[in-house]
């Protein structure tokens, strides 16, 4: 999508991005069925998209339209005390960078500190952590999906081949529903309903682009993605909308849904396309907020804490393989994150997270998978092409632990990206149309999309390690063993930058060890 | 001291017992006196596989049944001895990842065939004293073939090879009838570098096909 770099006009109210402990009326379900979902089928003419970075997110889009170019929150900052920090030692603390602390929020084991939106974070983080009593501060860096849309059934899908899956599936088909696998991205399609939005400010999507009206109170009709489940059966575990601060998190960006379909679209089923662990139960859980989203005034965003929060919520709620296809370039460590994921590895999750997408433009890091070579159960990954060669914005560096197709429709265009079903973006991205014609998204609409990014390849992984744990490899430290000691050596001999320990390979590692071979 | 090393020393030991009961004397006397004779027998019996860890992972336990026959042949020349036997163990355990020494099955079935052929030159003594009992030693040639095969394999997955060693037995047969005997009979074998390249085997560092067995024969001829 480019730098397109916004001037808000703000003939509404700006919108809100408080840290509010409930959701505001401009969310809410109002109707709990829906028309049939719209299935509009192979969208392989679109042309090719860029795959996600942090430049081009289009929930930045908004934001930055309001002037706000920052990689992080204004105002308020993460910071985790000791556990013997005392509450006069707490109170002096925050008092050094005049802040207050709200009320500690679920699944967190930190606090947010409200400091003047004045302060620079980073300076308030590095003061809080130069205390004795602070194990780490770091600013509310904002994160973003890990890949981009790109627009176009099994003969399509190219990726499940090239890793052996038909005889991986031969040996392990599909998982069982006793696996739940969180996937932490911008929601997932799995609700049929009707939920009513309120709209209040205009926007341009472009410096000099065209200005986009408010909608006002908007009714956004929603389904479950077919190919993955019916609305409000069990194939749904624990929904969790940390965007909106409910149990609704549905997708109005496409990523989510698209990752759940690689991870367990619904197969044999005599349509569409296949996932990879396609029996498996997903657990819906909203940590990074779309465009829609952002026009809809949602009350949090998907910054560090949102996303720790995410994954404990994951651990907590019986999810055995966390799906991180997110991520963010700036900034420095994300701790809060990185204590999640070791606290949802300690609980028995094994967390897989996108190496990232900036080798074409920087190769900077996503600092959320920076720590996998530190943790025992986590892994960072990369991403192929058709070709099986690293896909040209496969993030490379020594954090790198696995590859997997994520696609590359530089080498092969539209076709050469993943097939999923997800959202329909013609009915979705309204913003895209002249404002003449801009009005509500649908997401009841579906289409068979190709994406690019490692974002596609992290959900190979997710369900690859949700076959090994049904295959009875439980535990999170052996699958990331099982997995690198059983792929396929790409680039340099062992492990390298571009490719980590290699390309996965199911098959070989679900049929583990014989006596001599 | 493994339970490897324990039955590798009561082979020896076997061996060296039945050279003990039968002095040279008795043997040199026999130069002269035995006829030719030709023996077959069945034996059944135990292996304790030198590859422990490796047939434990996989099988459950690094020992197991053996099923065999073979012919012996005293060609009249003192107490020389020629002997051919073959056995059999086979047994179906399941495919494993290792991760810190613990062993996780996958639930794969793999059936494990280990078929020596042993071919051995000896010695057979007489006891004046227990002219039913007759100790015996040998060596010889070990040719094992090992097969390897599991659900969800191709041809090149499964592995079907034969390896070469040796081994050392010893033992005693006691004559019920002129026709009729039973023995008690111990061997060490090693058969090295038949594994060890790929399989838990690798990972265990373990190379060796061979083991000890103890088996109990029943023999027909003079």
């Amino acid at each position: 999508m480019g730098a397109a770099i916004v001037a808000l006009i703000a003939l509404g109210t700006a919108i809100g991005h408080g840290q509010l402990s409930s959701a505001p009326a401009a969310k809410a379900m109002i109707q709990a069925a829906a028309l049939p979902a719209i299935d509009r089928g192979l969208r392989d003419q679109d042309p090719p998209r860029a795959a996600r970075t942090g430049a081009n997110a289009d929930a930045d889009r908004v934001r930055s339209s309001q002037g706000d170019t920052l990689p992080y929150v204004r105002g308020s900052i993460i910071v985790k005390f000791k556990d013997d920090a005392t509450r006069g030692a707490i109170t002096t603390a925050t008092a050094q960078v005049a802040g207050t602390i709200a009320d500690r929020s679920s699944w967190a084991d930190f606090d947010i500190v409200d400091i003047p939106t004045n302060v620079d974070p980073e300076a308030a983080a590095a003061a809080m952590r130069a205390r004795p009593d602070v194990e780490y501060a770091q600013p509310r860096y904002r994160n973003h999906a890990m890949a981009r849309p790109n627009d176009t059934l099994y003969g399509n899908q190219w990726n499940f081949p090239a890793i052996d899956m038909e005889r991986a599936w031969d040996i392990q088909p599909g998982g069982s529903a006793d696996i739940i696998v969180a996937v932490l991205d911008s929601g997932m399609a799995f609700q049929s309903g009707t939920v009513r939005y309120n709209s209040r400010f205009s926007f341009r999507l472009t410096p000099n682009g065209p200005v986009y009206p408010p909608l006002g109170v908007v009714d956004v009709p929603f389904a479950a993605a077919p190919e993955l489940g019916p609305s409000g059966s069990t194939r749904f575990a624990s929904p969790r909308d940390f965007i909106w601060n409910d149990d609704l998190p549905v997708d109005l960006d496409g990523h989510g849904t698209h990752v759940a379909g690689t991870i367990g679209q619904l197969t044999n089923n005599g349509s569409g396309t296949a996932g990879m662990a396609y029996n498996v139960r997903l657990m819906p859980v909203k940590v990074i907020q779309s465009l829609w989203d952002e026009i809809f005034g949602s009350p949090f965003e998907g910054t560090d804490d949102i996303v720790a929060r995410g994954v404990r919520y994951a651990a907590d709620n019986g999810a055995k393989v966390i799906n991180l296809s997110i991520g963010r370039e700036d900034g420095g460590a994300a701790t809060a994150v990185t204590d999640a994921i070791r606290y949802a590895t300690g609980r028995g999750c094994f967390v897989v997270v996108a190496s990232g997408n900036t080798r074409a433009d920087g190769n900077q890091p996503n600092r959320l998978a920076q720590p996998a070579p530190t943790i025992a159960g986590m892994v960072a990954v990369g991403g192929v092409g058709r070709t099986l060669d690293l896909a040209f914005y496969s993030t490379t560096g020594p954090y790198v632990e696995l590859s997997a197709p994520g696609g590359d429709q530089r080498q092969g265009g539209t076709s050469a990206g993943i097939l999923q079903q997800t959202l329909d973006l013609d009915m979705l991205e309204t913003y895209t149309r002249p404002p003449s014609q801009y009005g509500p998204p649908r997401a009841d609409s579906f289409a068979y999309e190709y994406f690019q990014g490692t974002s596609m390849a992290t959900p190979h992984v997710s369900g690859f390690a949700a076959l090994l744990m049904q295959q009875g490899i439980t535990n999170p430290a052996a699958i990331e063993a099982a997995m690198k000691q059983f792929s396929t050596d790409r680039g340099a001999t062992g492990r390298d930058d571009l490719y980590g320990f290699g390309l996965i390979n199911p098959r070989a590692t679900l049929r583990g060890l014989g006596l001599a071979r | 001291m493994s339970v490897t090393t324990v039955a590798r020393t009561l082979a020896l030991v076997s061996a060296a017992i039945a050279l003990l009961l039968g002095s040279p004397f008795d043997a040199s006397a026999q130069a002269a006196r035995r006829p030719a004779s030709v023996e077959g027998y069945a034996m059944l019996g135990r292996i304790n596989f030198t590859a422990v860890e490796s047939f434990d992972a996989i099988v459950g336990e690094p020992s197991g049944p053996i099923l065999g026959g073979g012919v012996r042949i005293g060609i009249g020349v003192g107490g020389l001895l020629f002997d051919v036997g073959v056995w059999r163990f086979h047994a179906v355990g399941e495919r494993a990842f290792i991760f810190d020494n613990e062993v996780i099955g996958l639930g794969i079935p793999v059936d494990v065939r280990v078929t020596p052929i042993e071919i051995s030159a000896g010695w057979q003594f007489r006891i004046r004293k227990l002219p039913k009992l007759i100790p015996y030693a040998a060596g010889g040639l070990t040719s094992l073939r090992y097969e390897e095969t599991s659900d969800f394999s191709t041809s090149s997955d499964d592995v079907d090879g034969t390896f070469n060693g040796y081994h050392v037995l010893g033992g005693a047969e006691y004559k019920i009838t002129p026709w009729l005997g039973v023995a008690g009979e111990a061997s060490w074998t090693t058969v090295p570098d038949a594994i060890g390249e790929a399989g838990v085997s690798k990972v265990f560092n373990e190379t060796d096909l061979g083991g000890t067995t103890f088996r109990v024969k029943i023999t027909i001829g003079q």
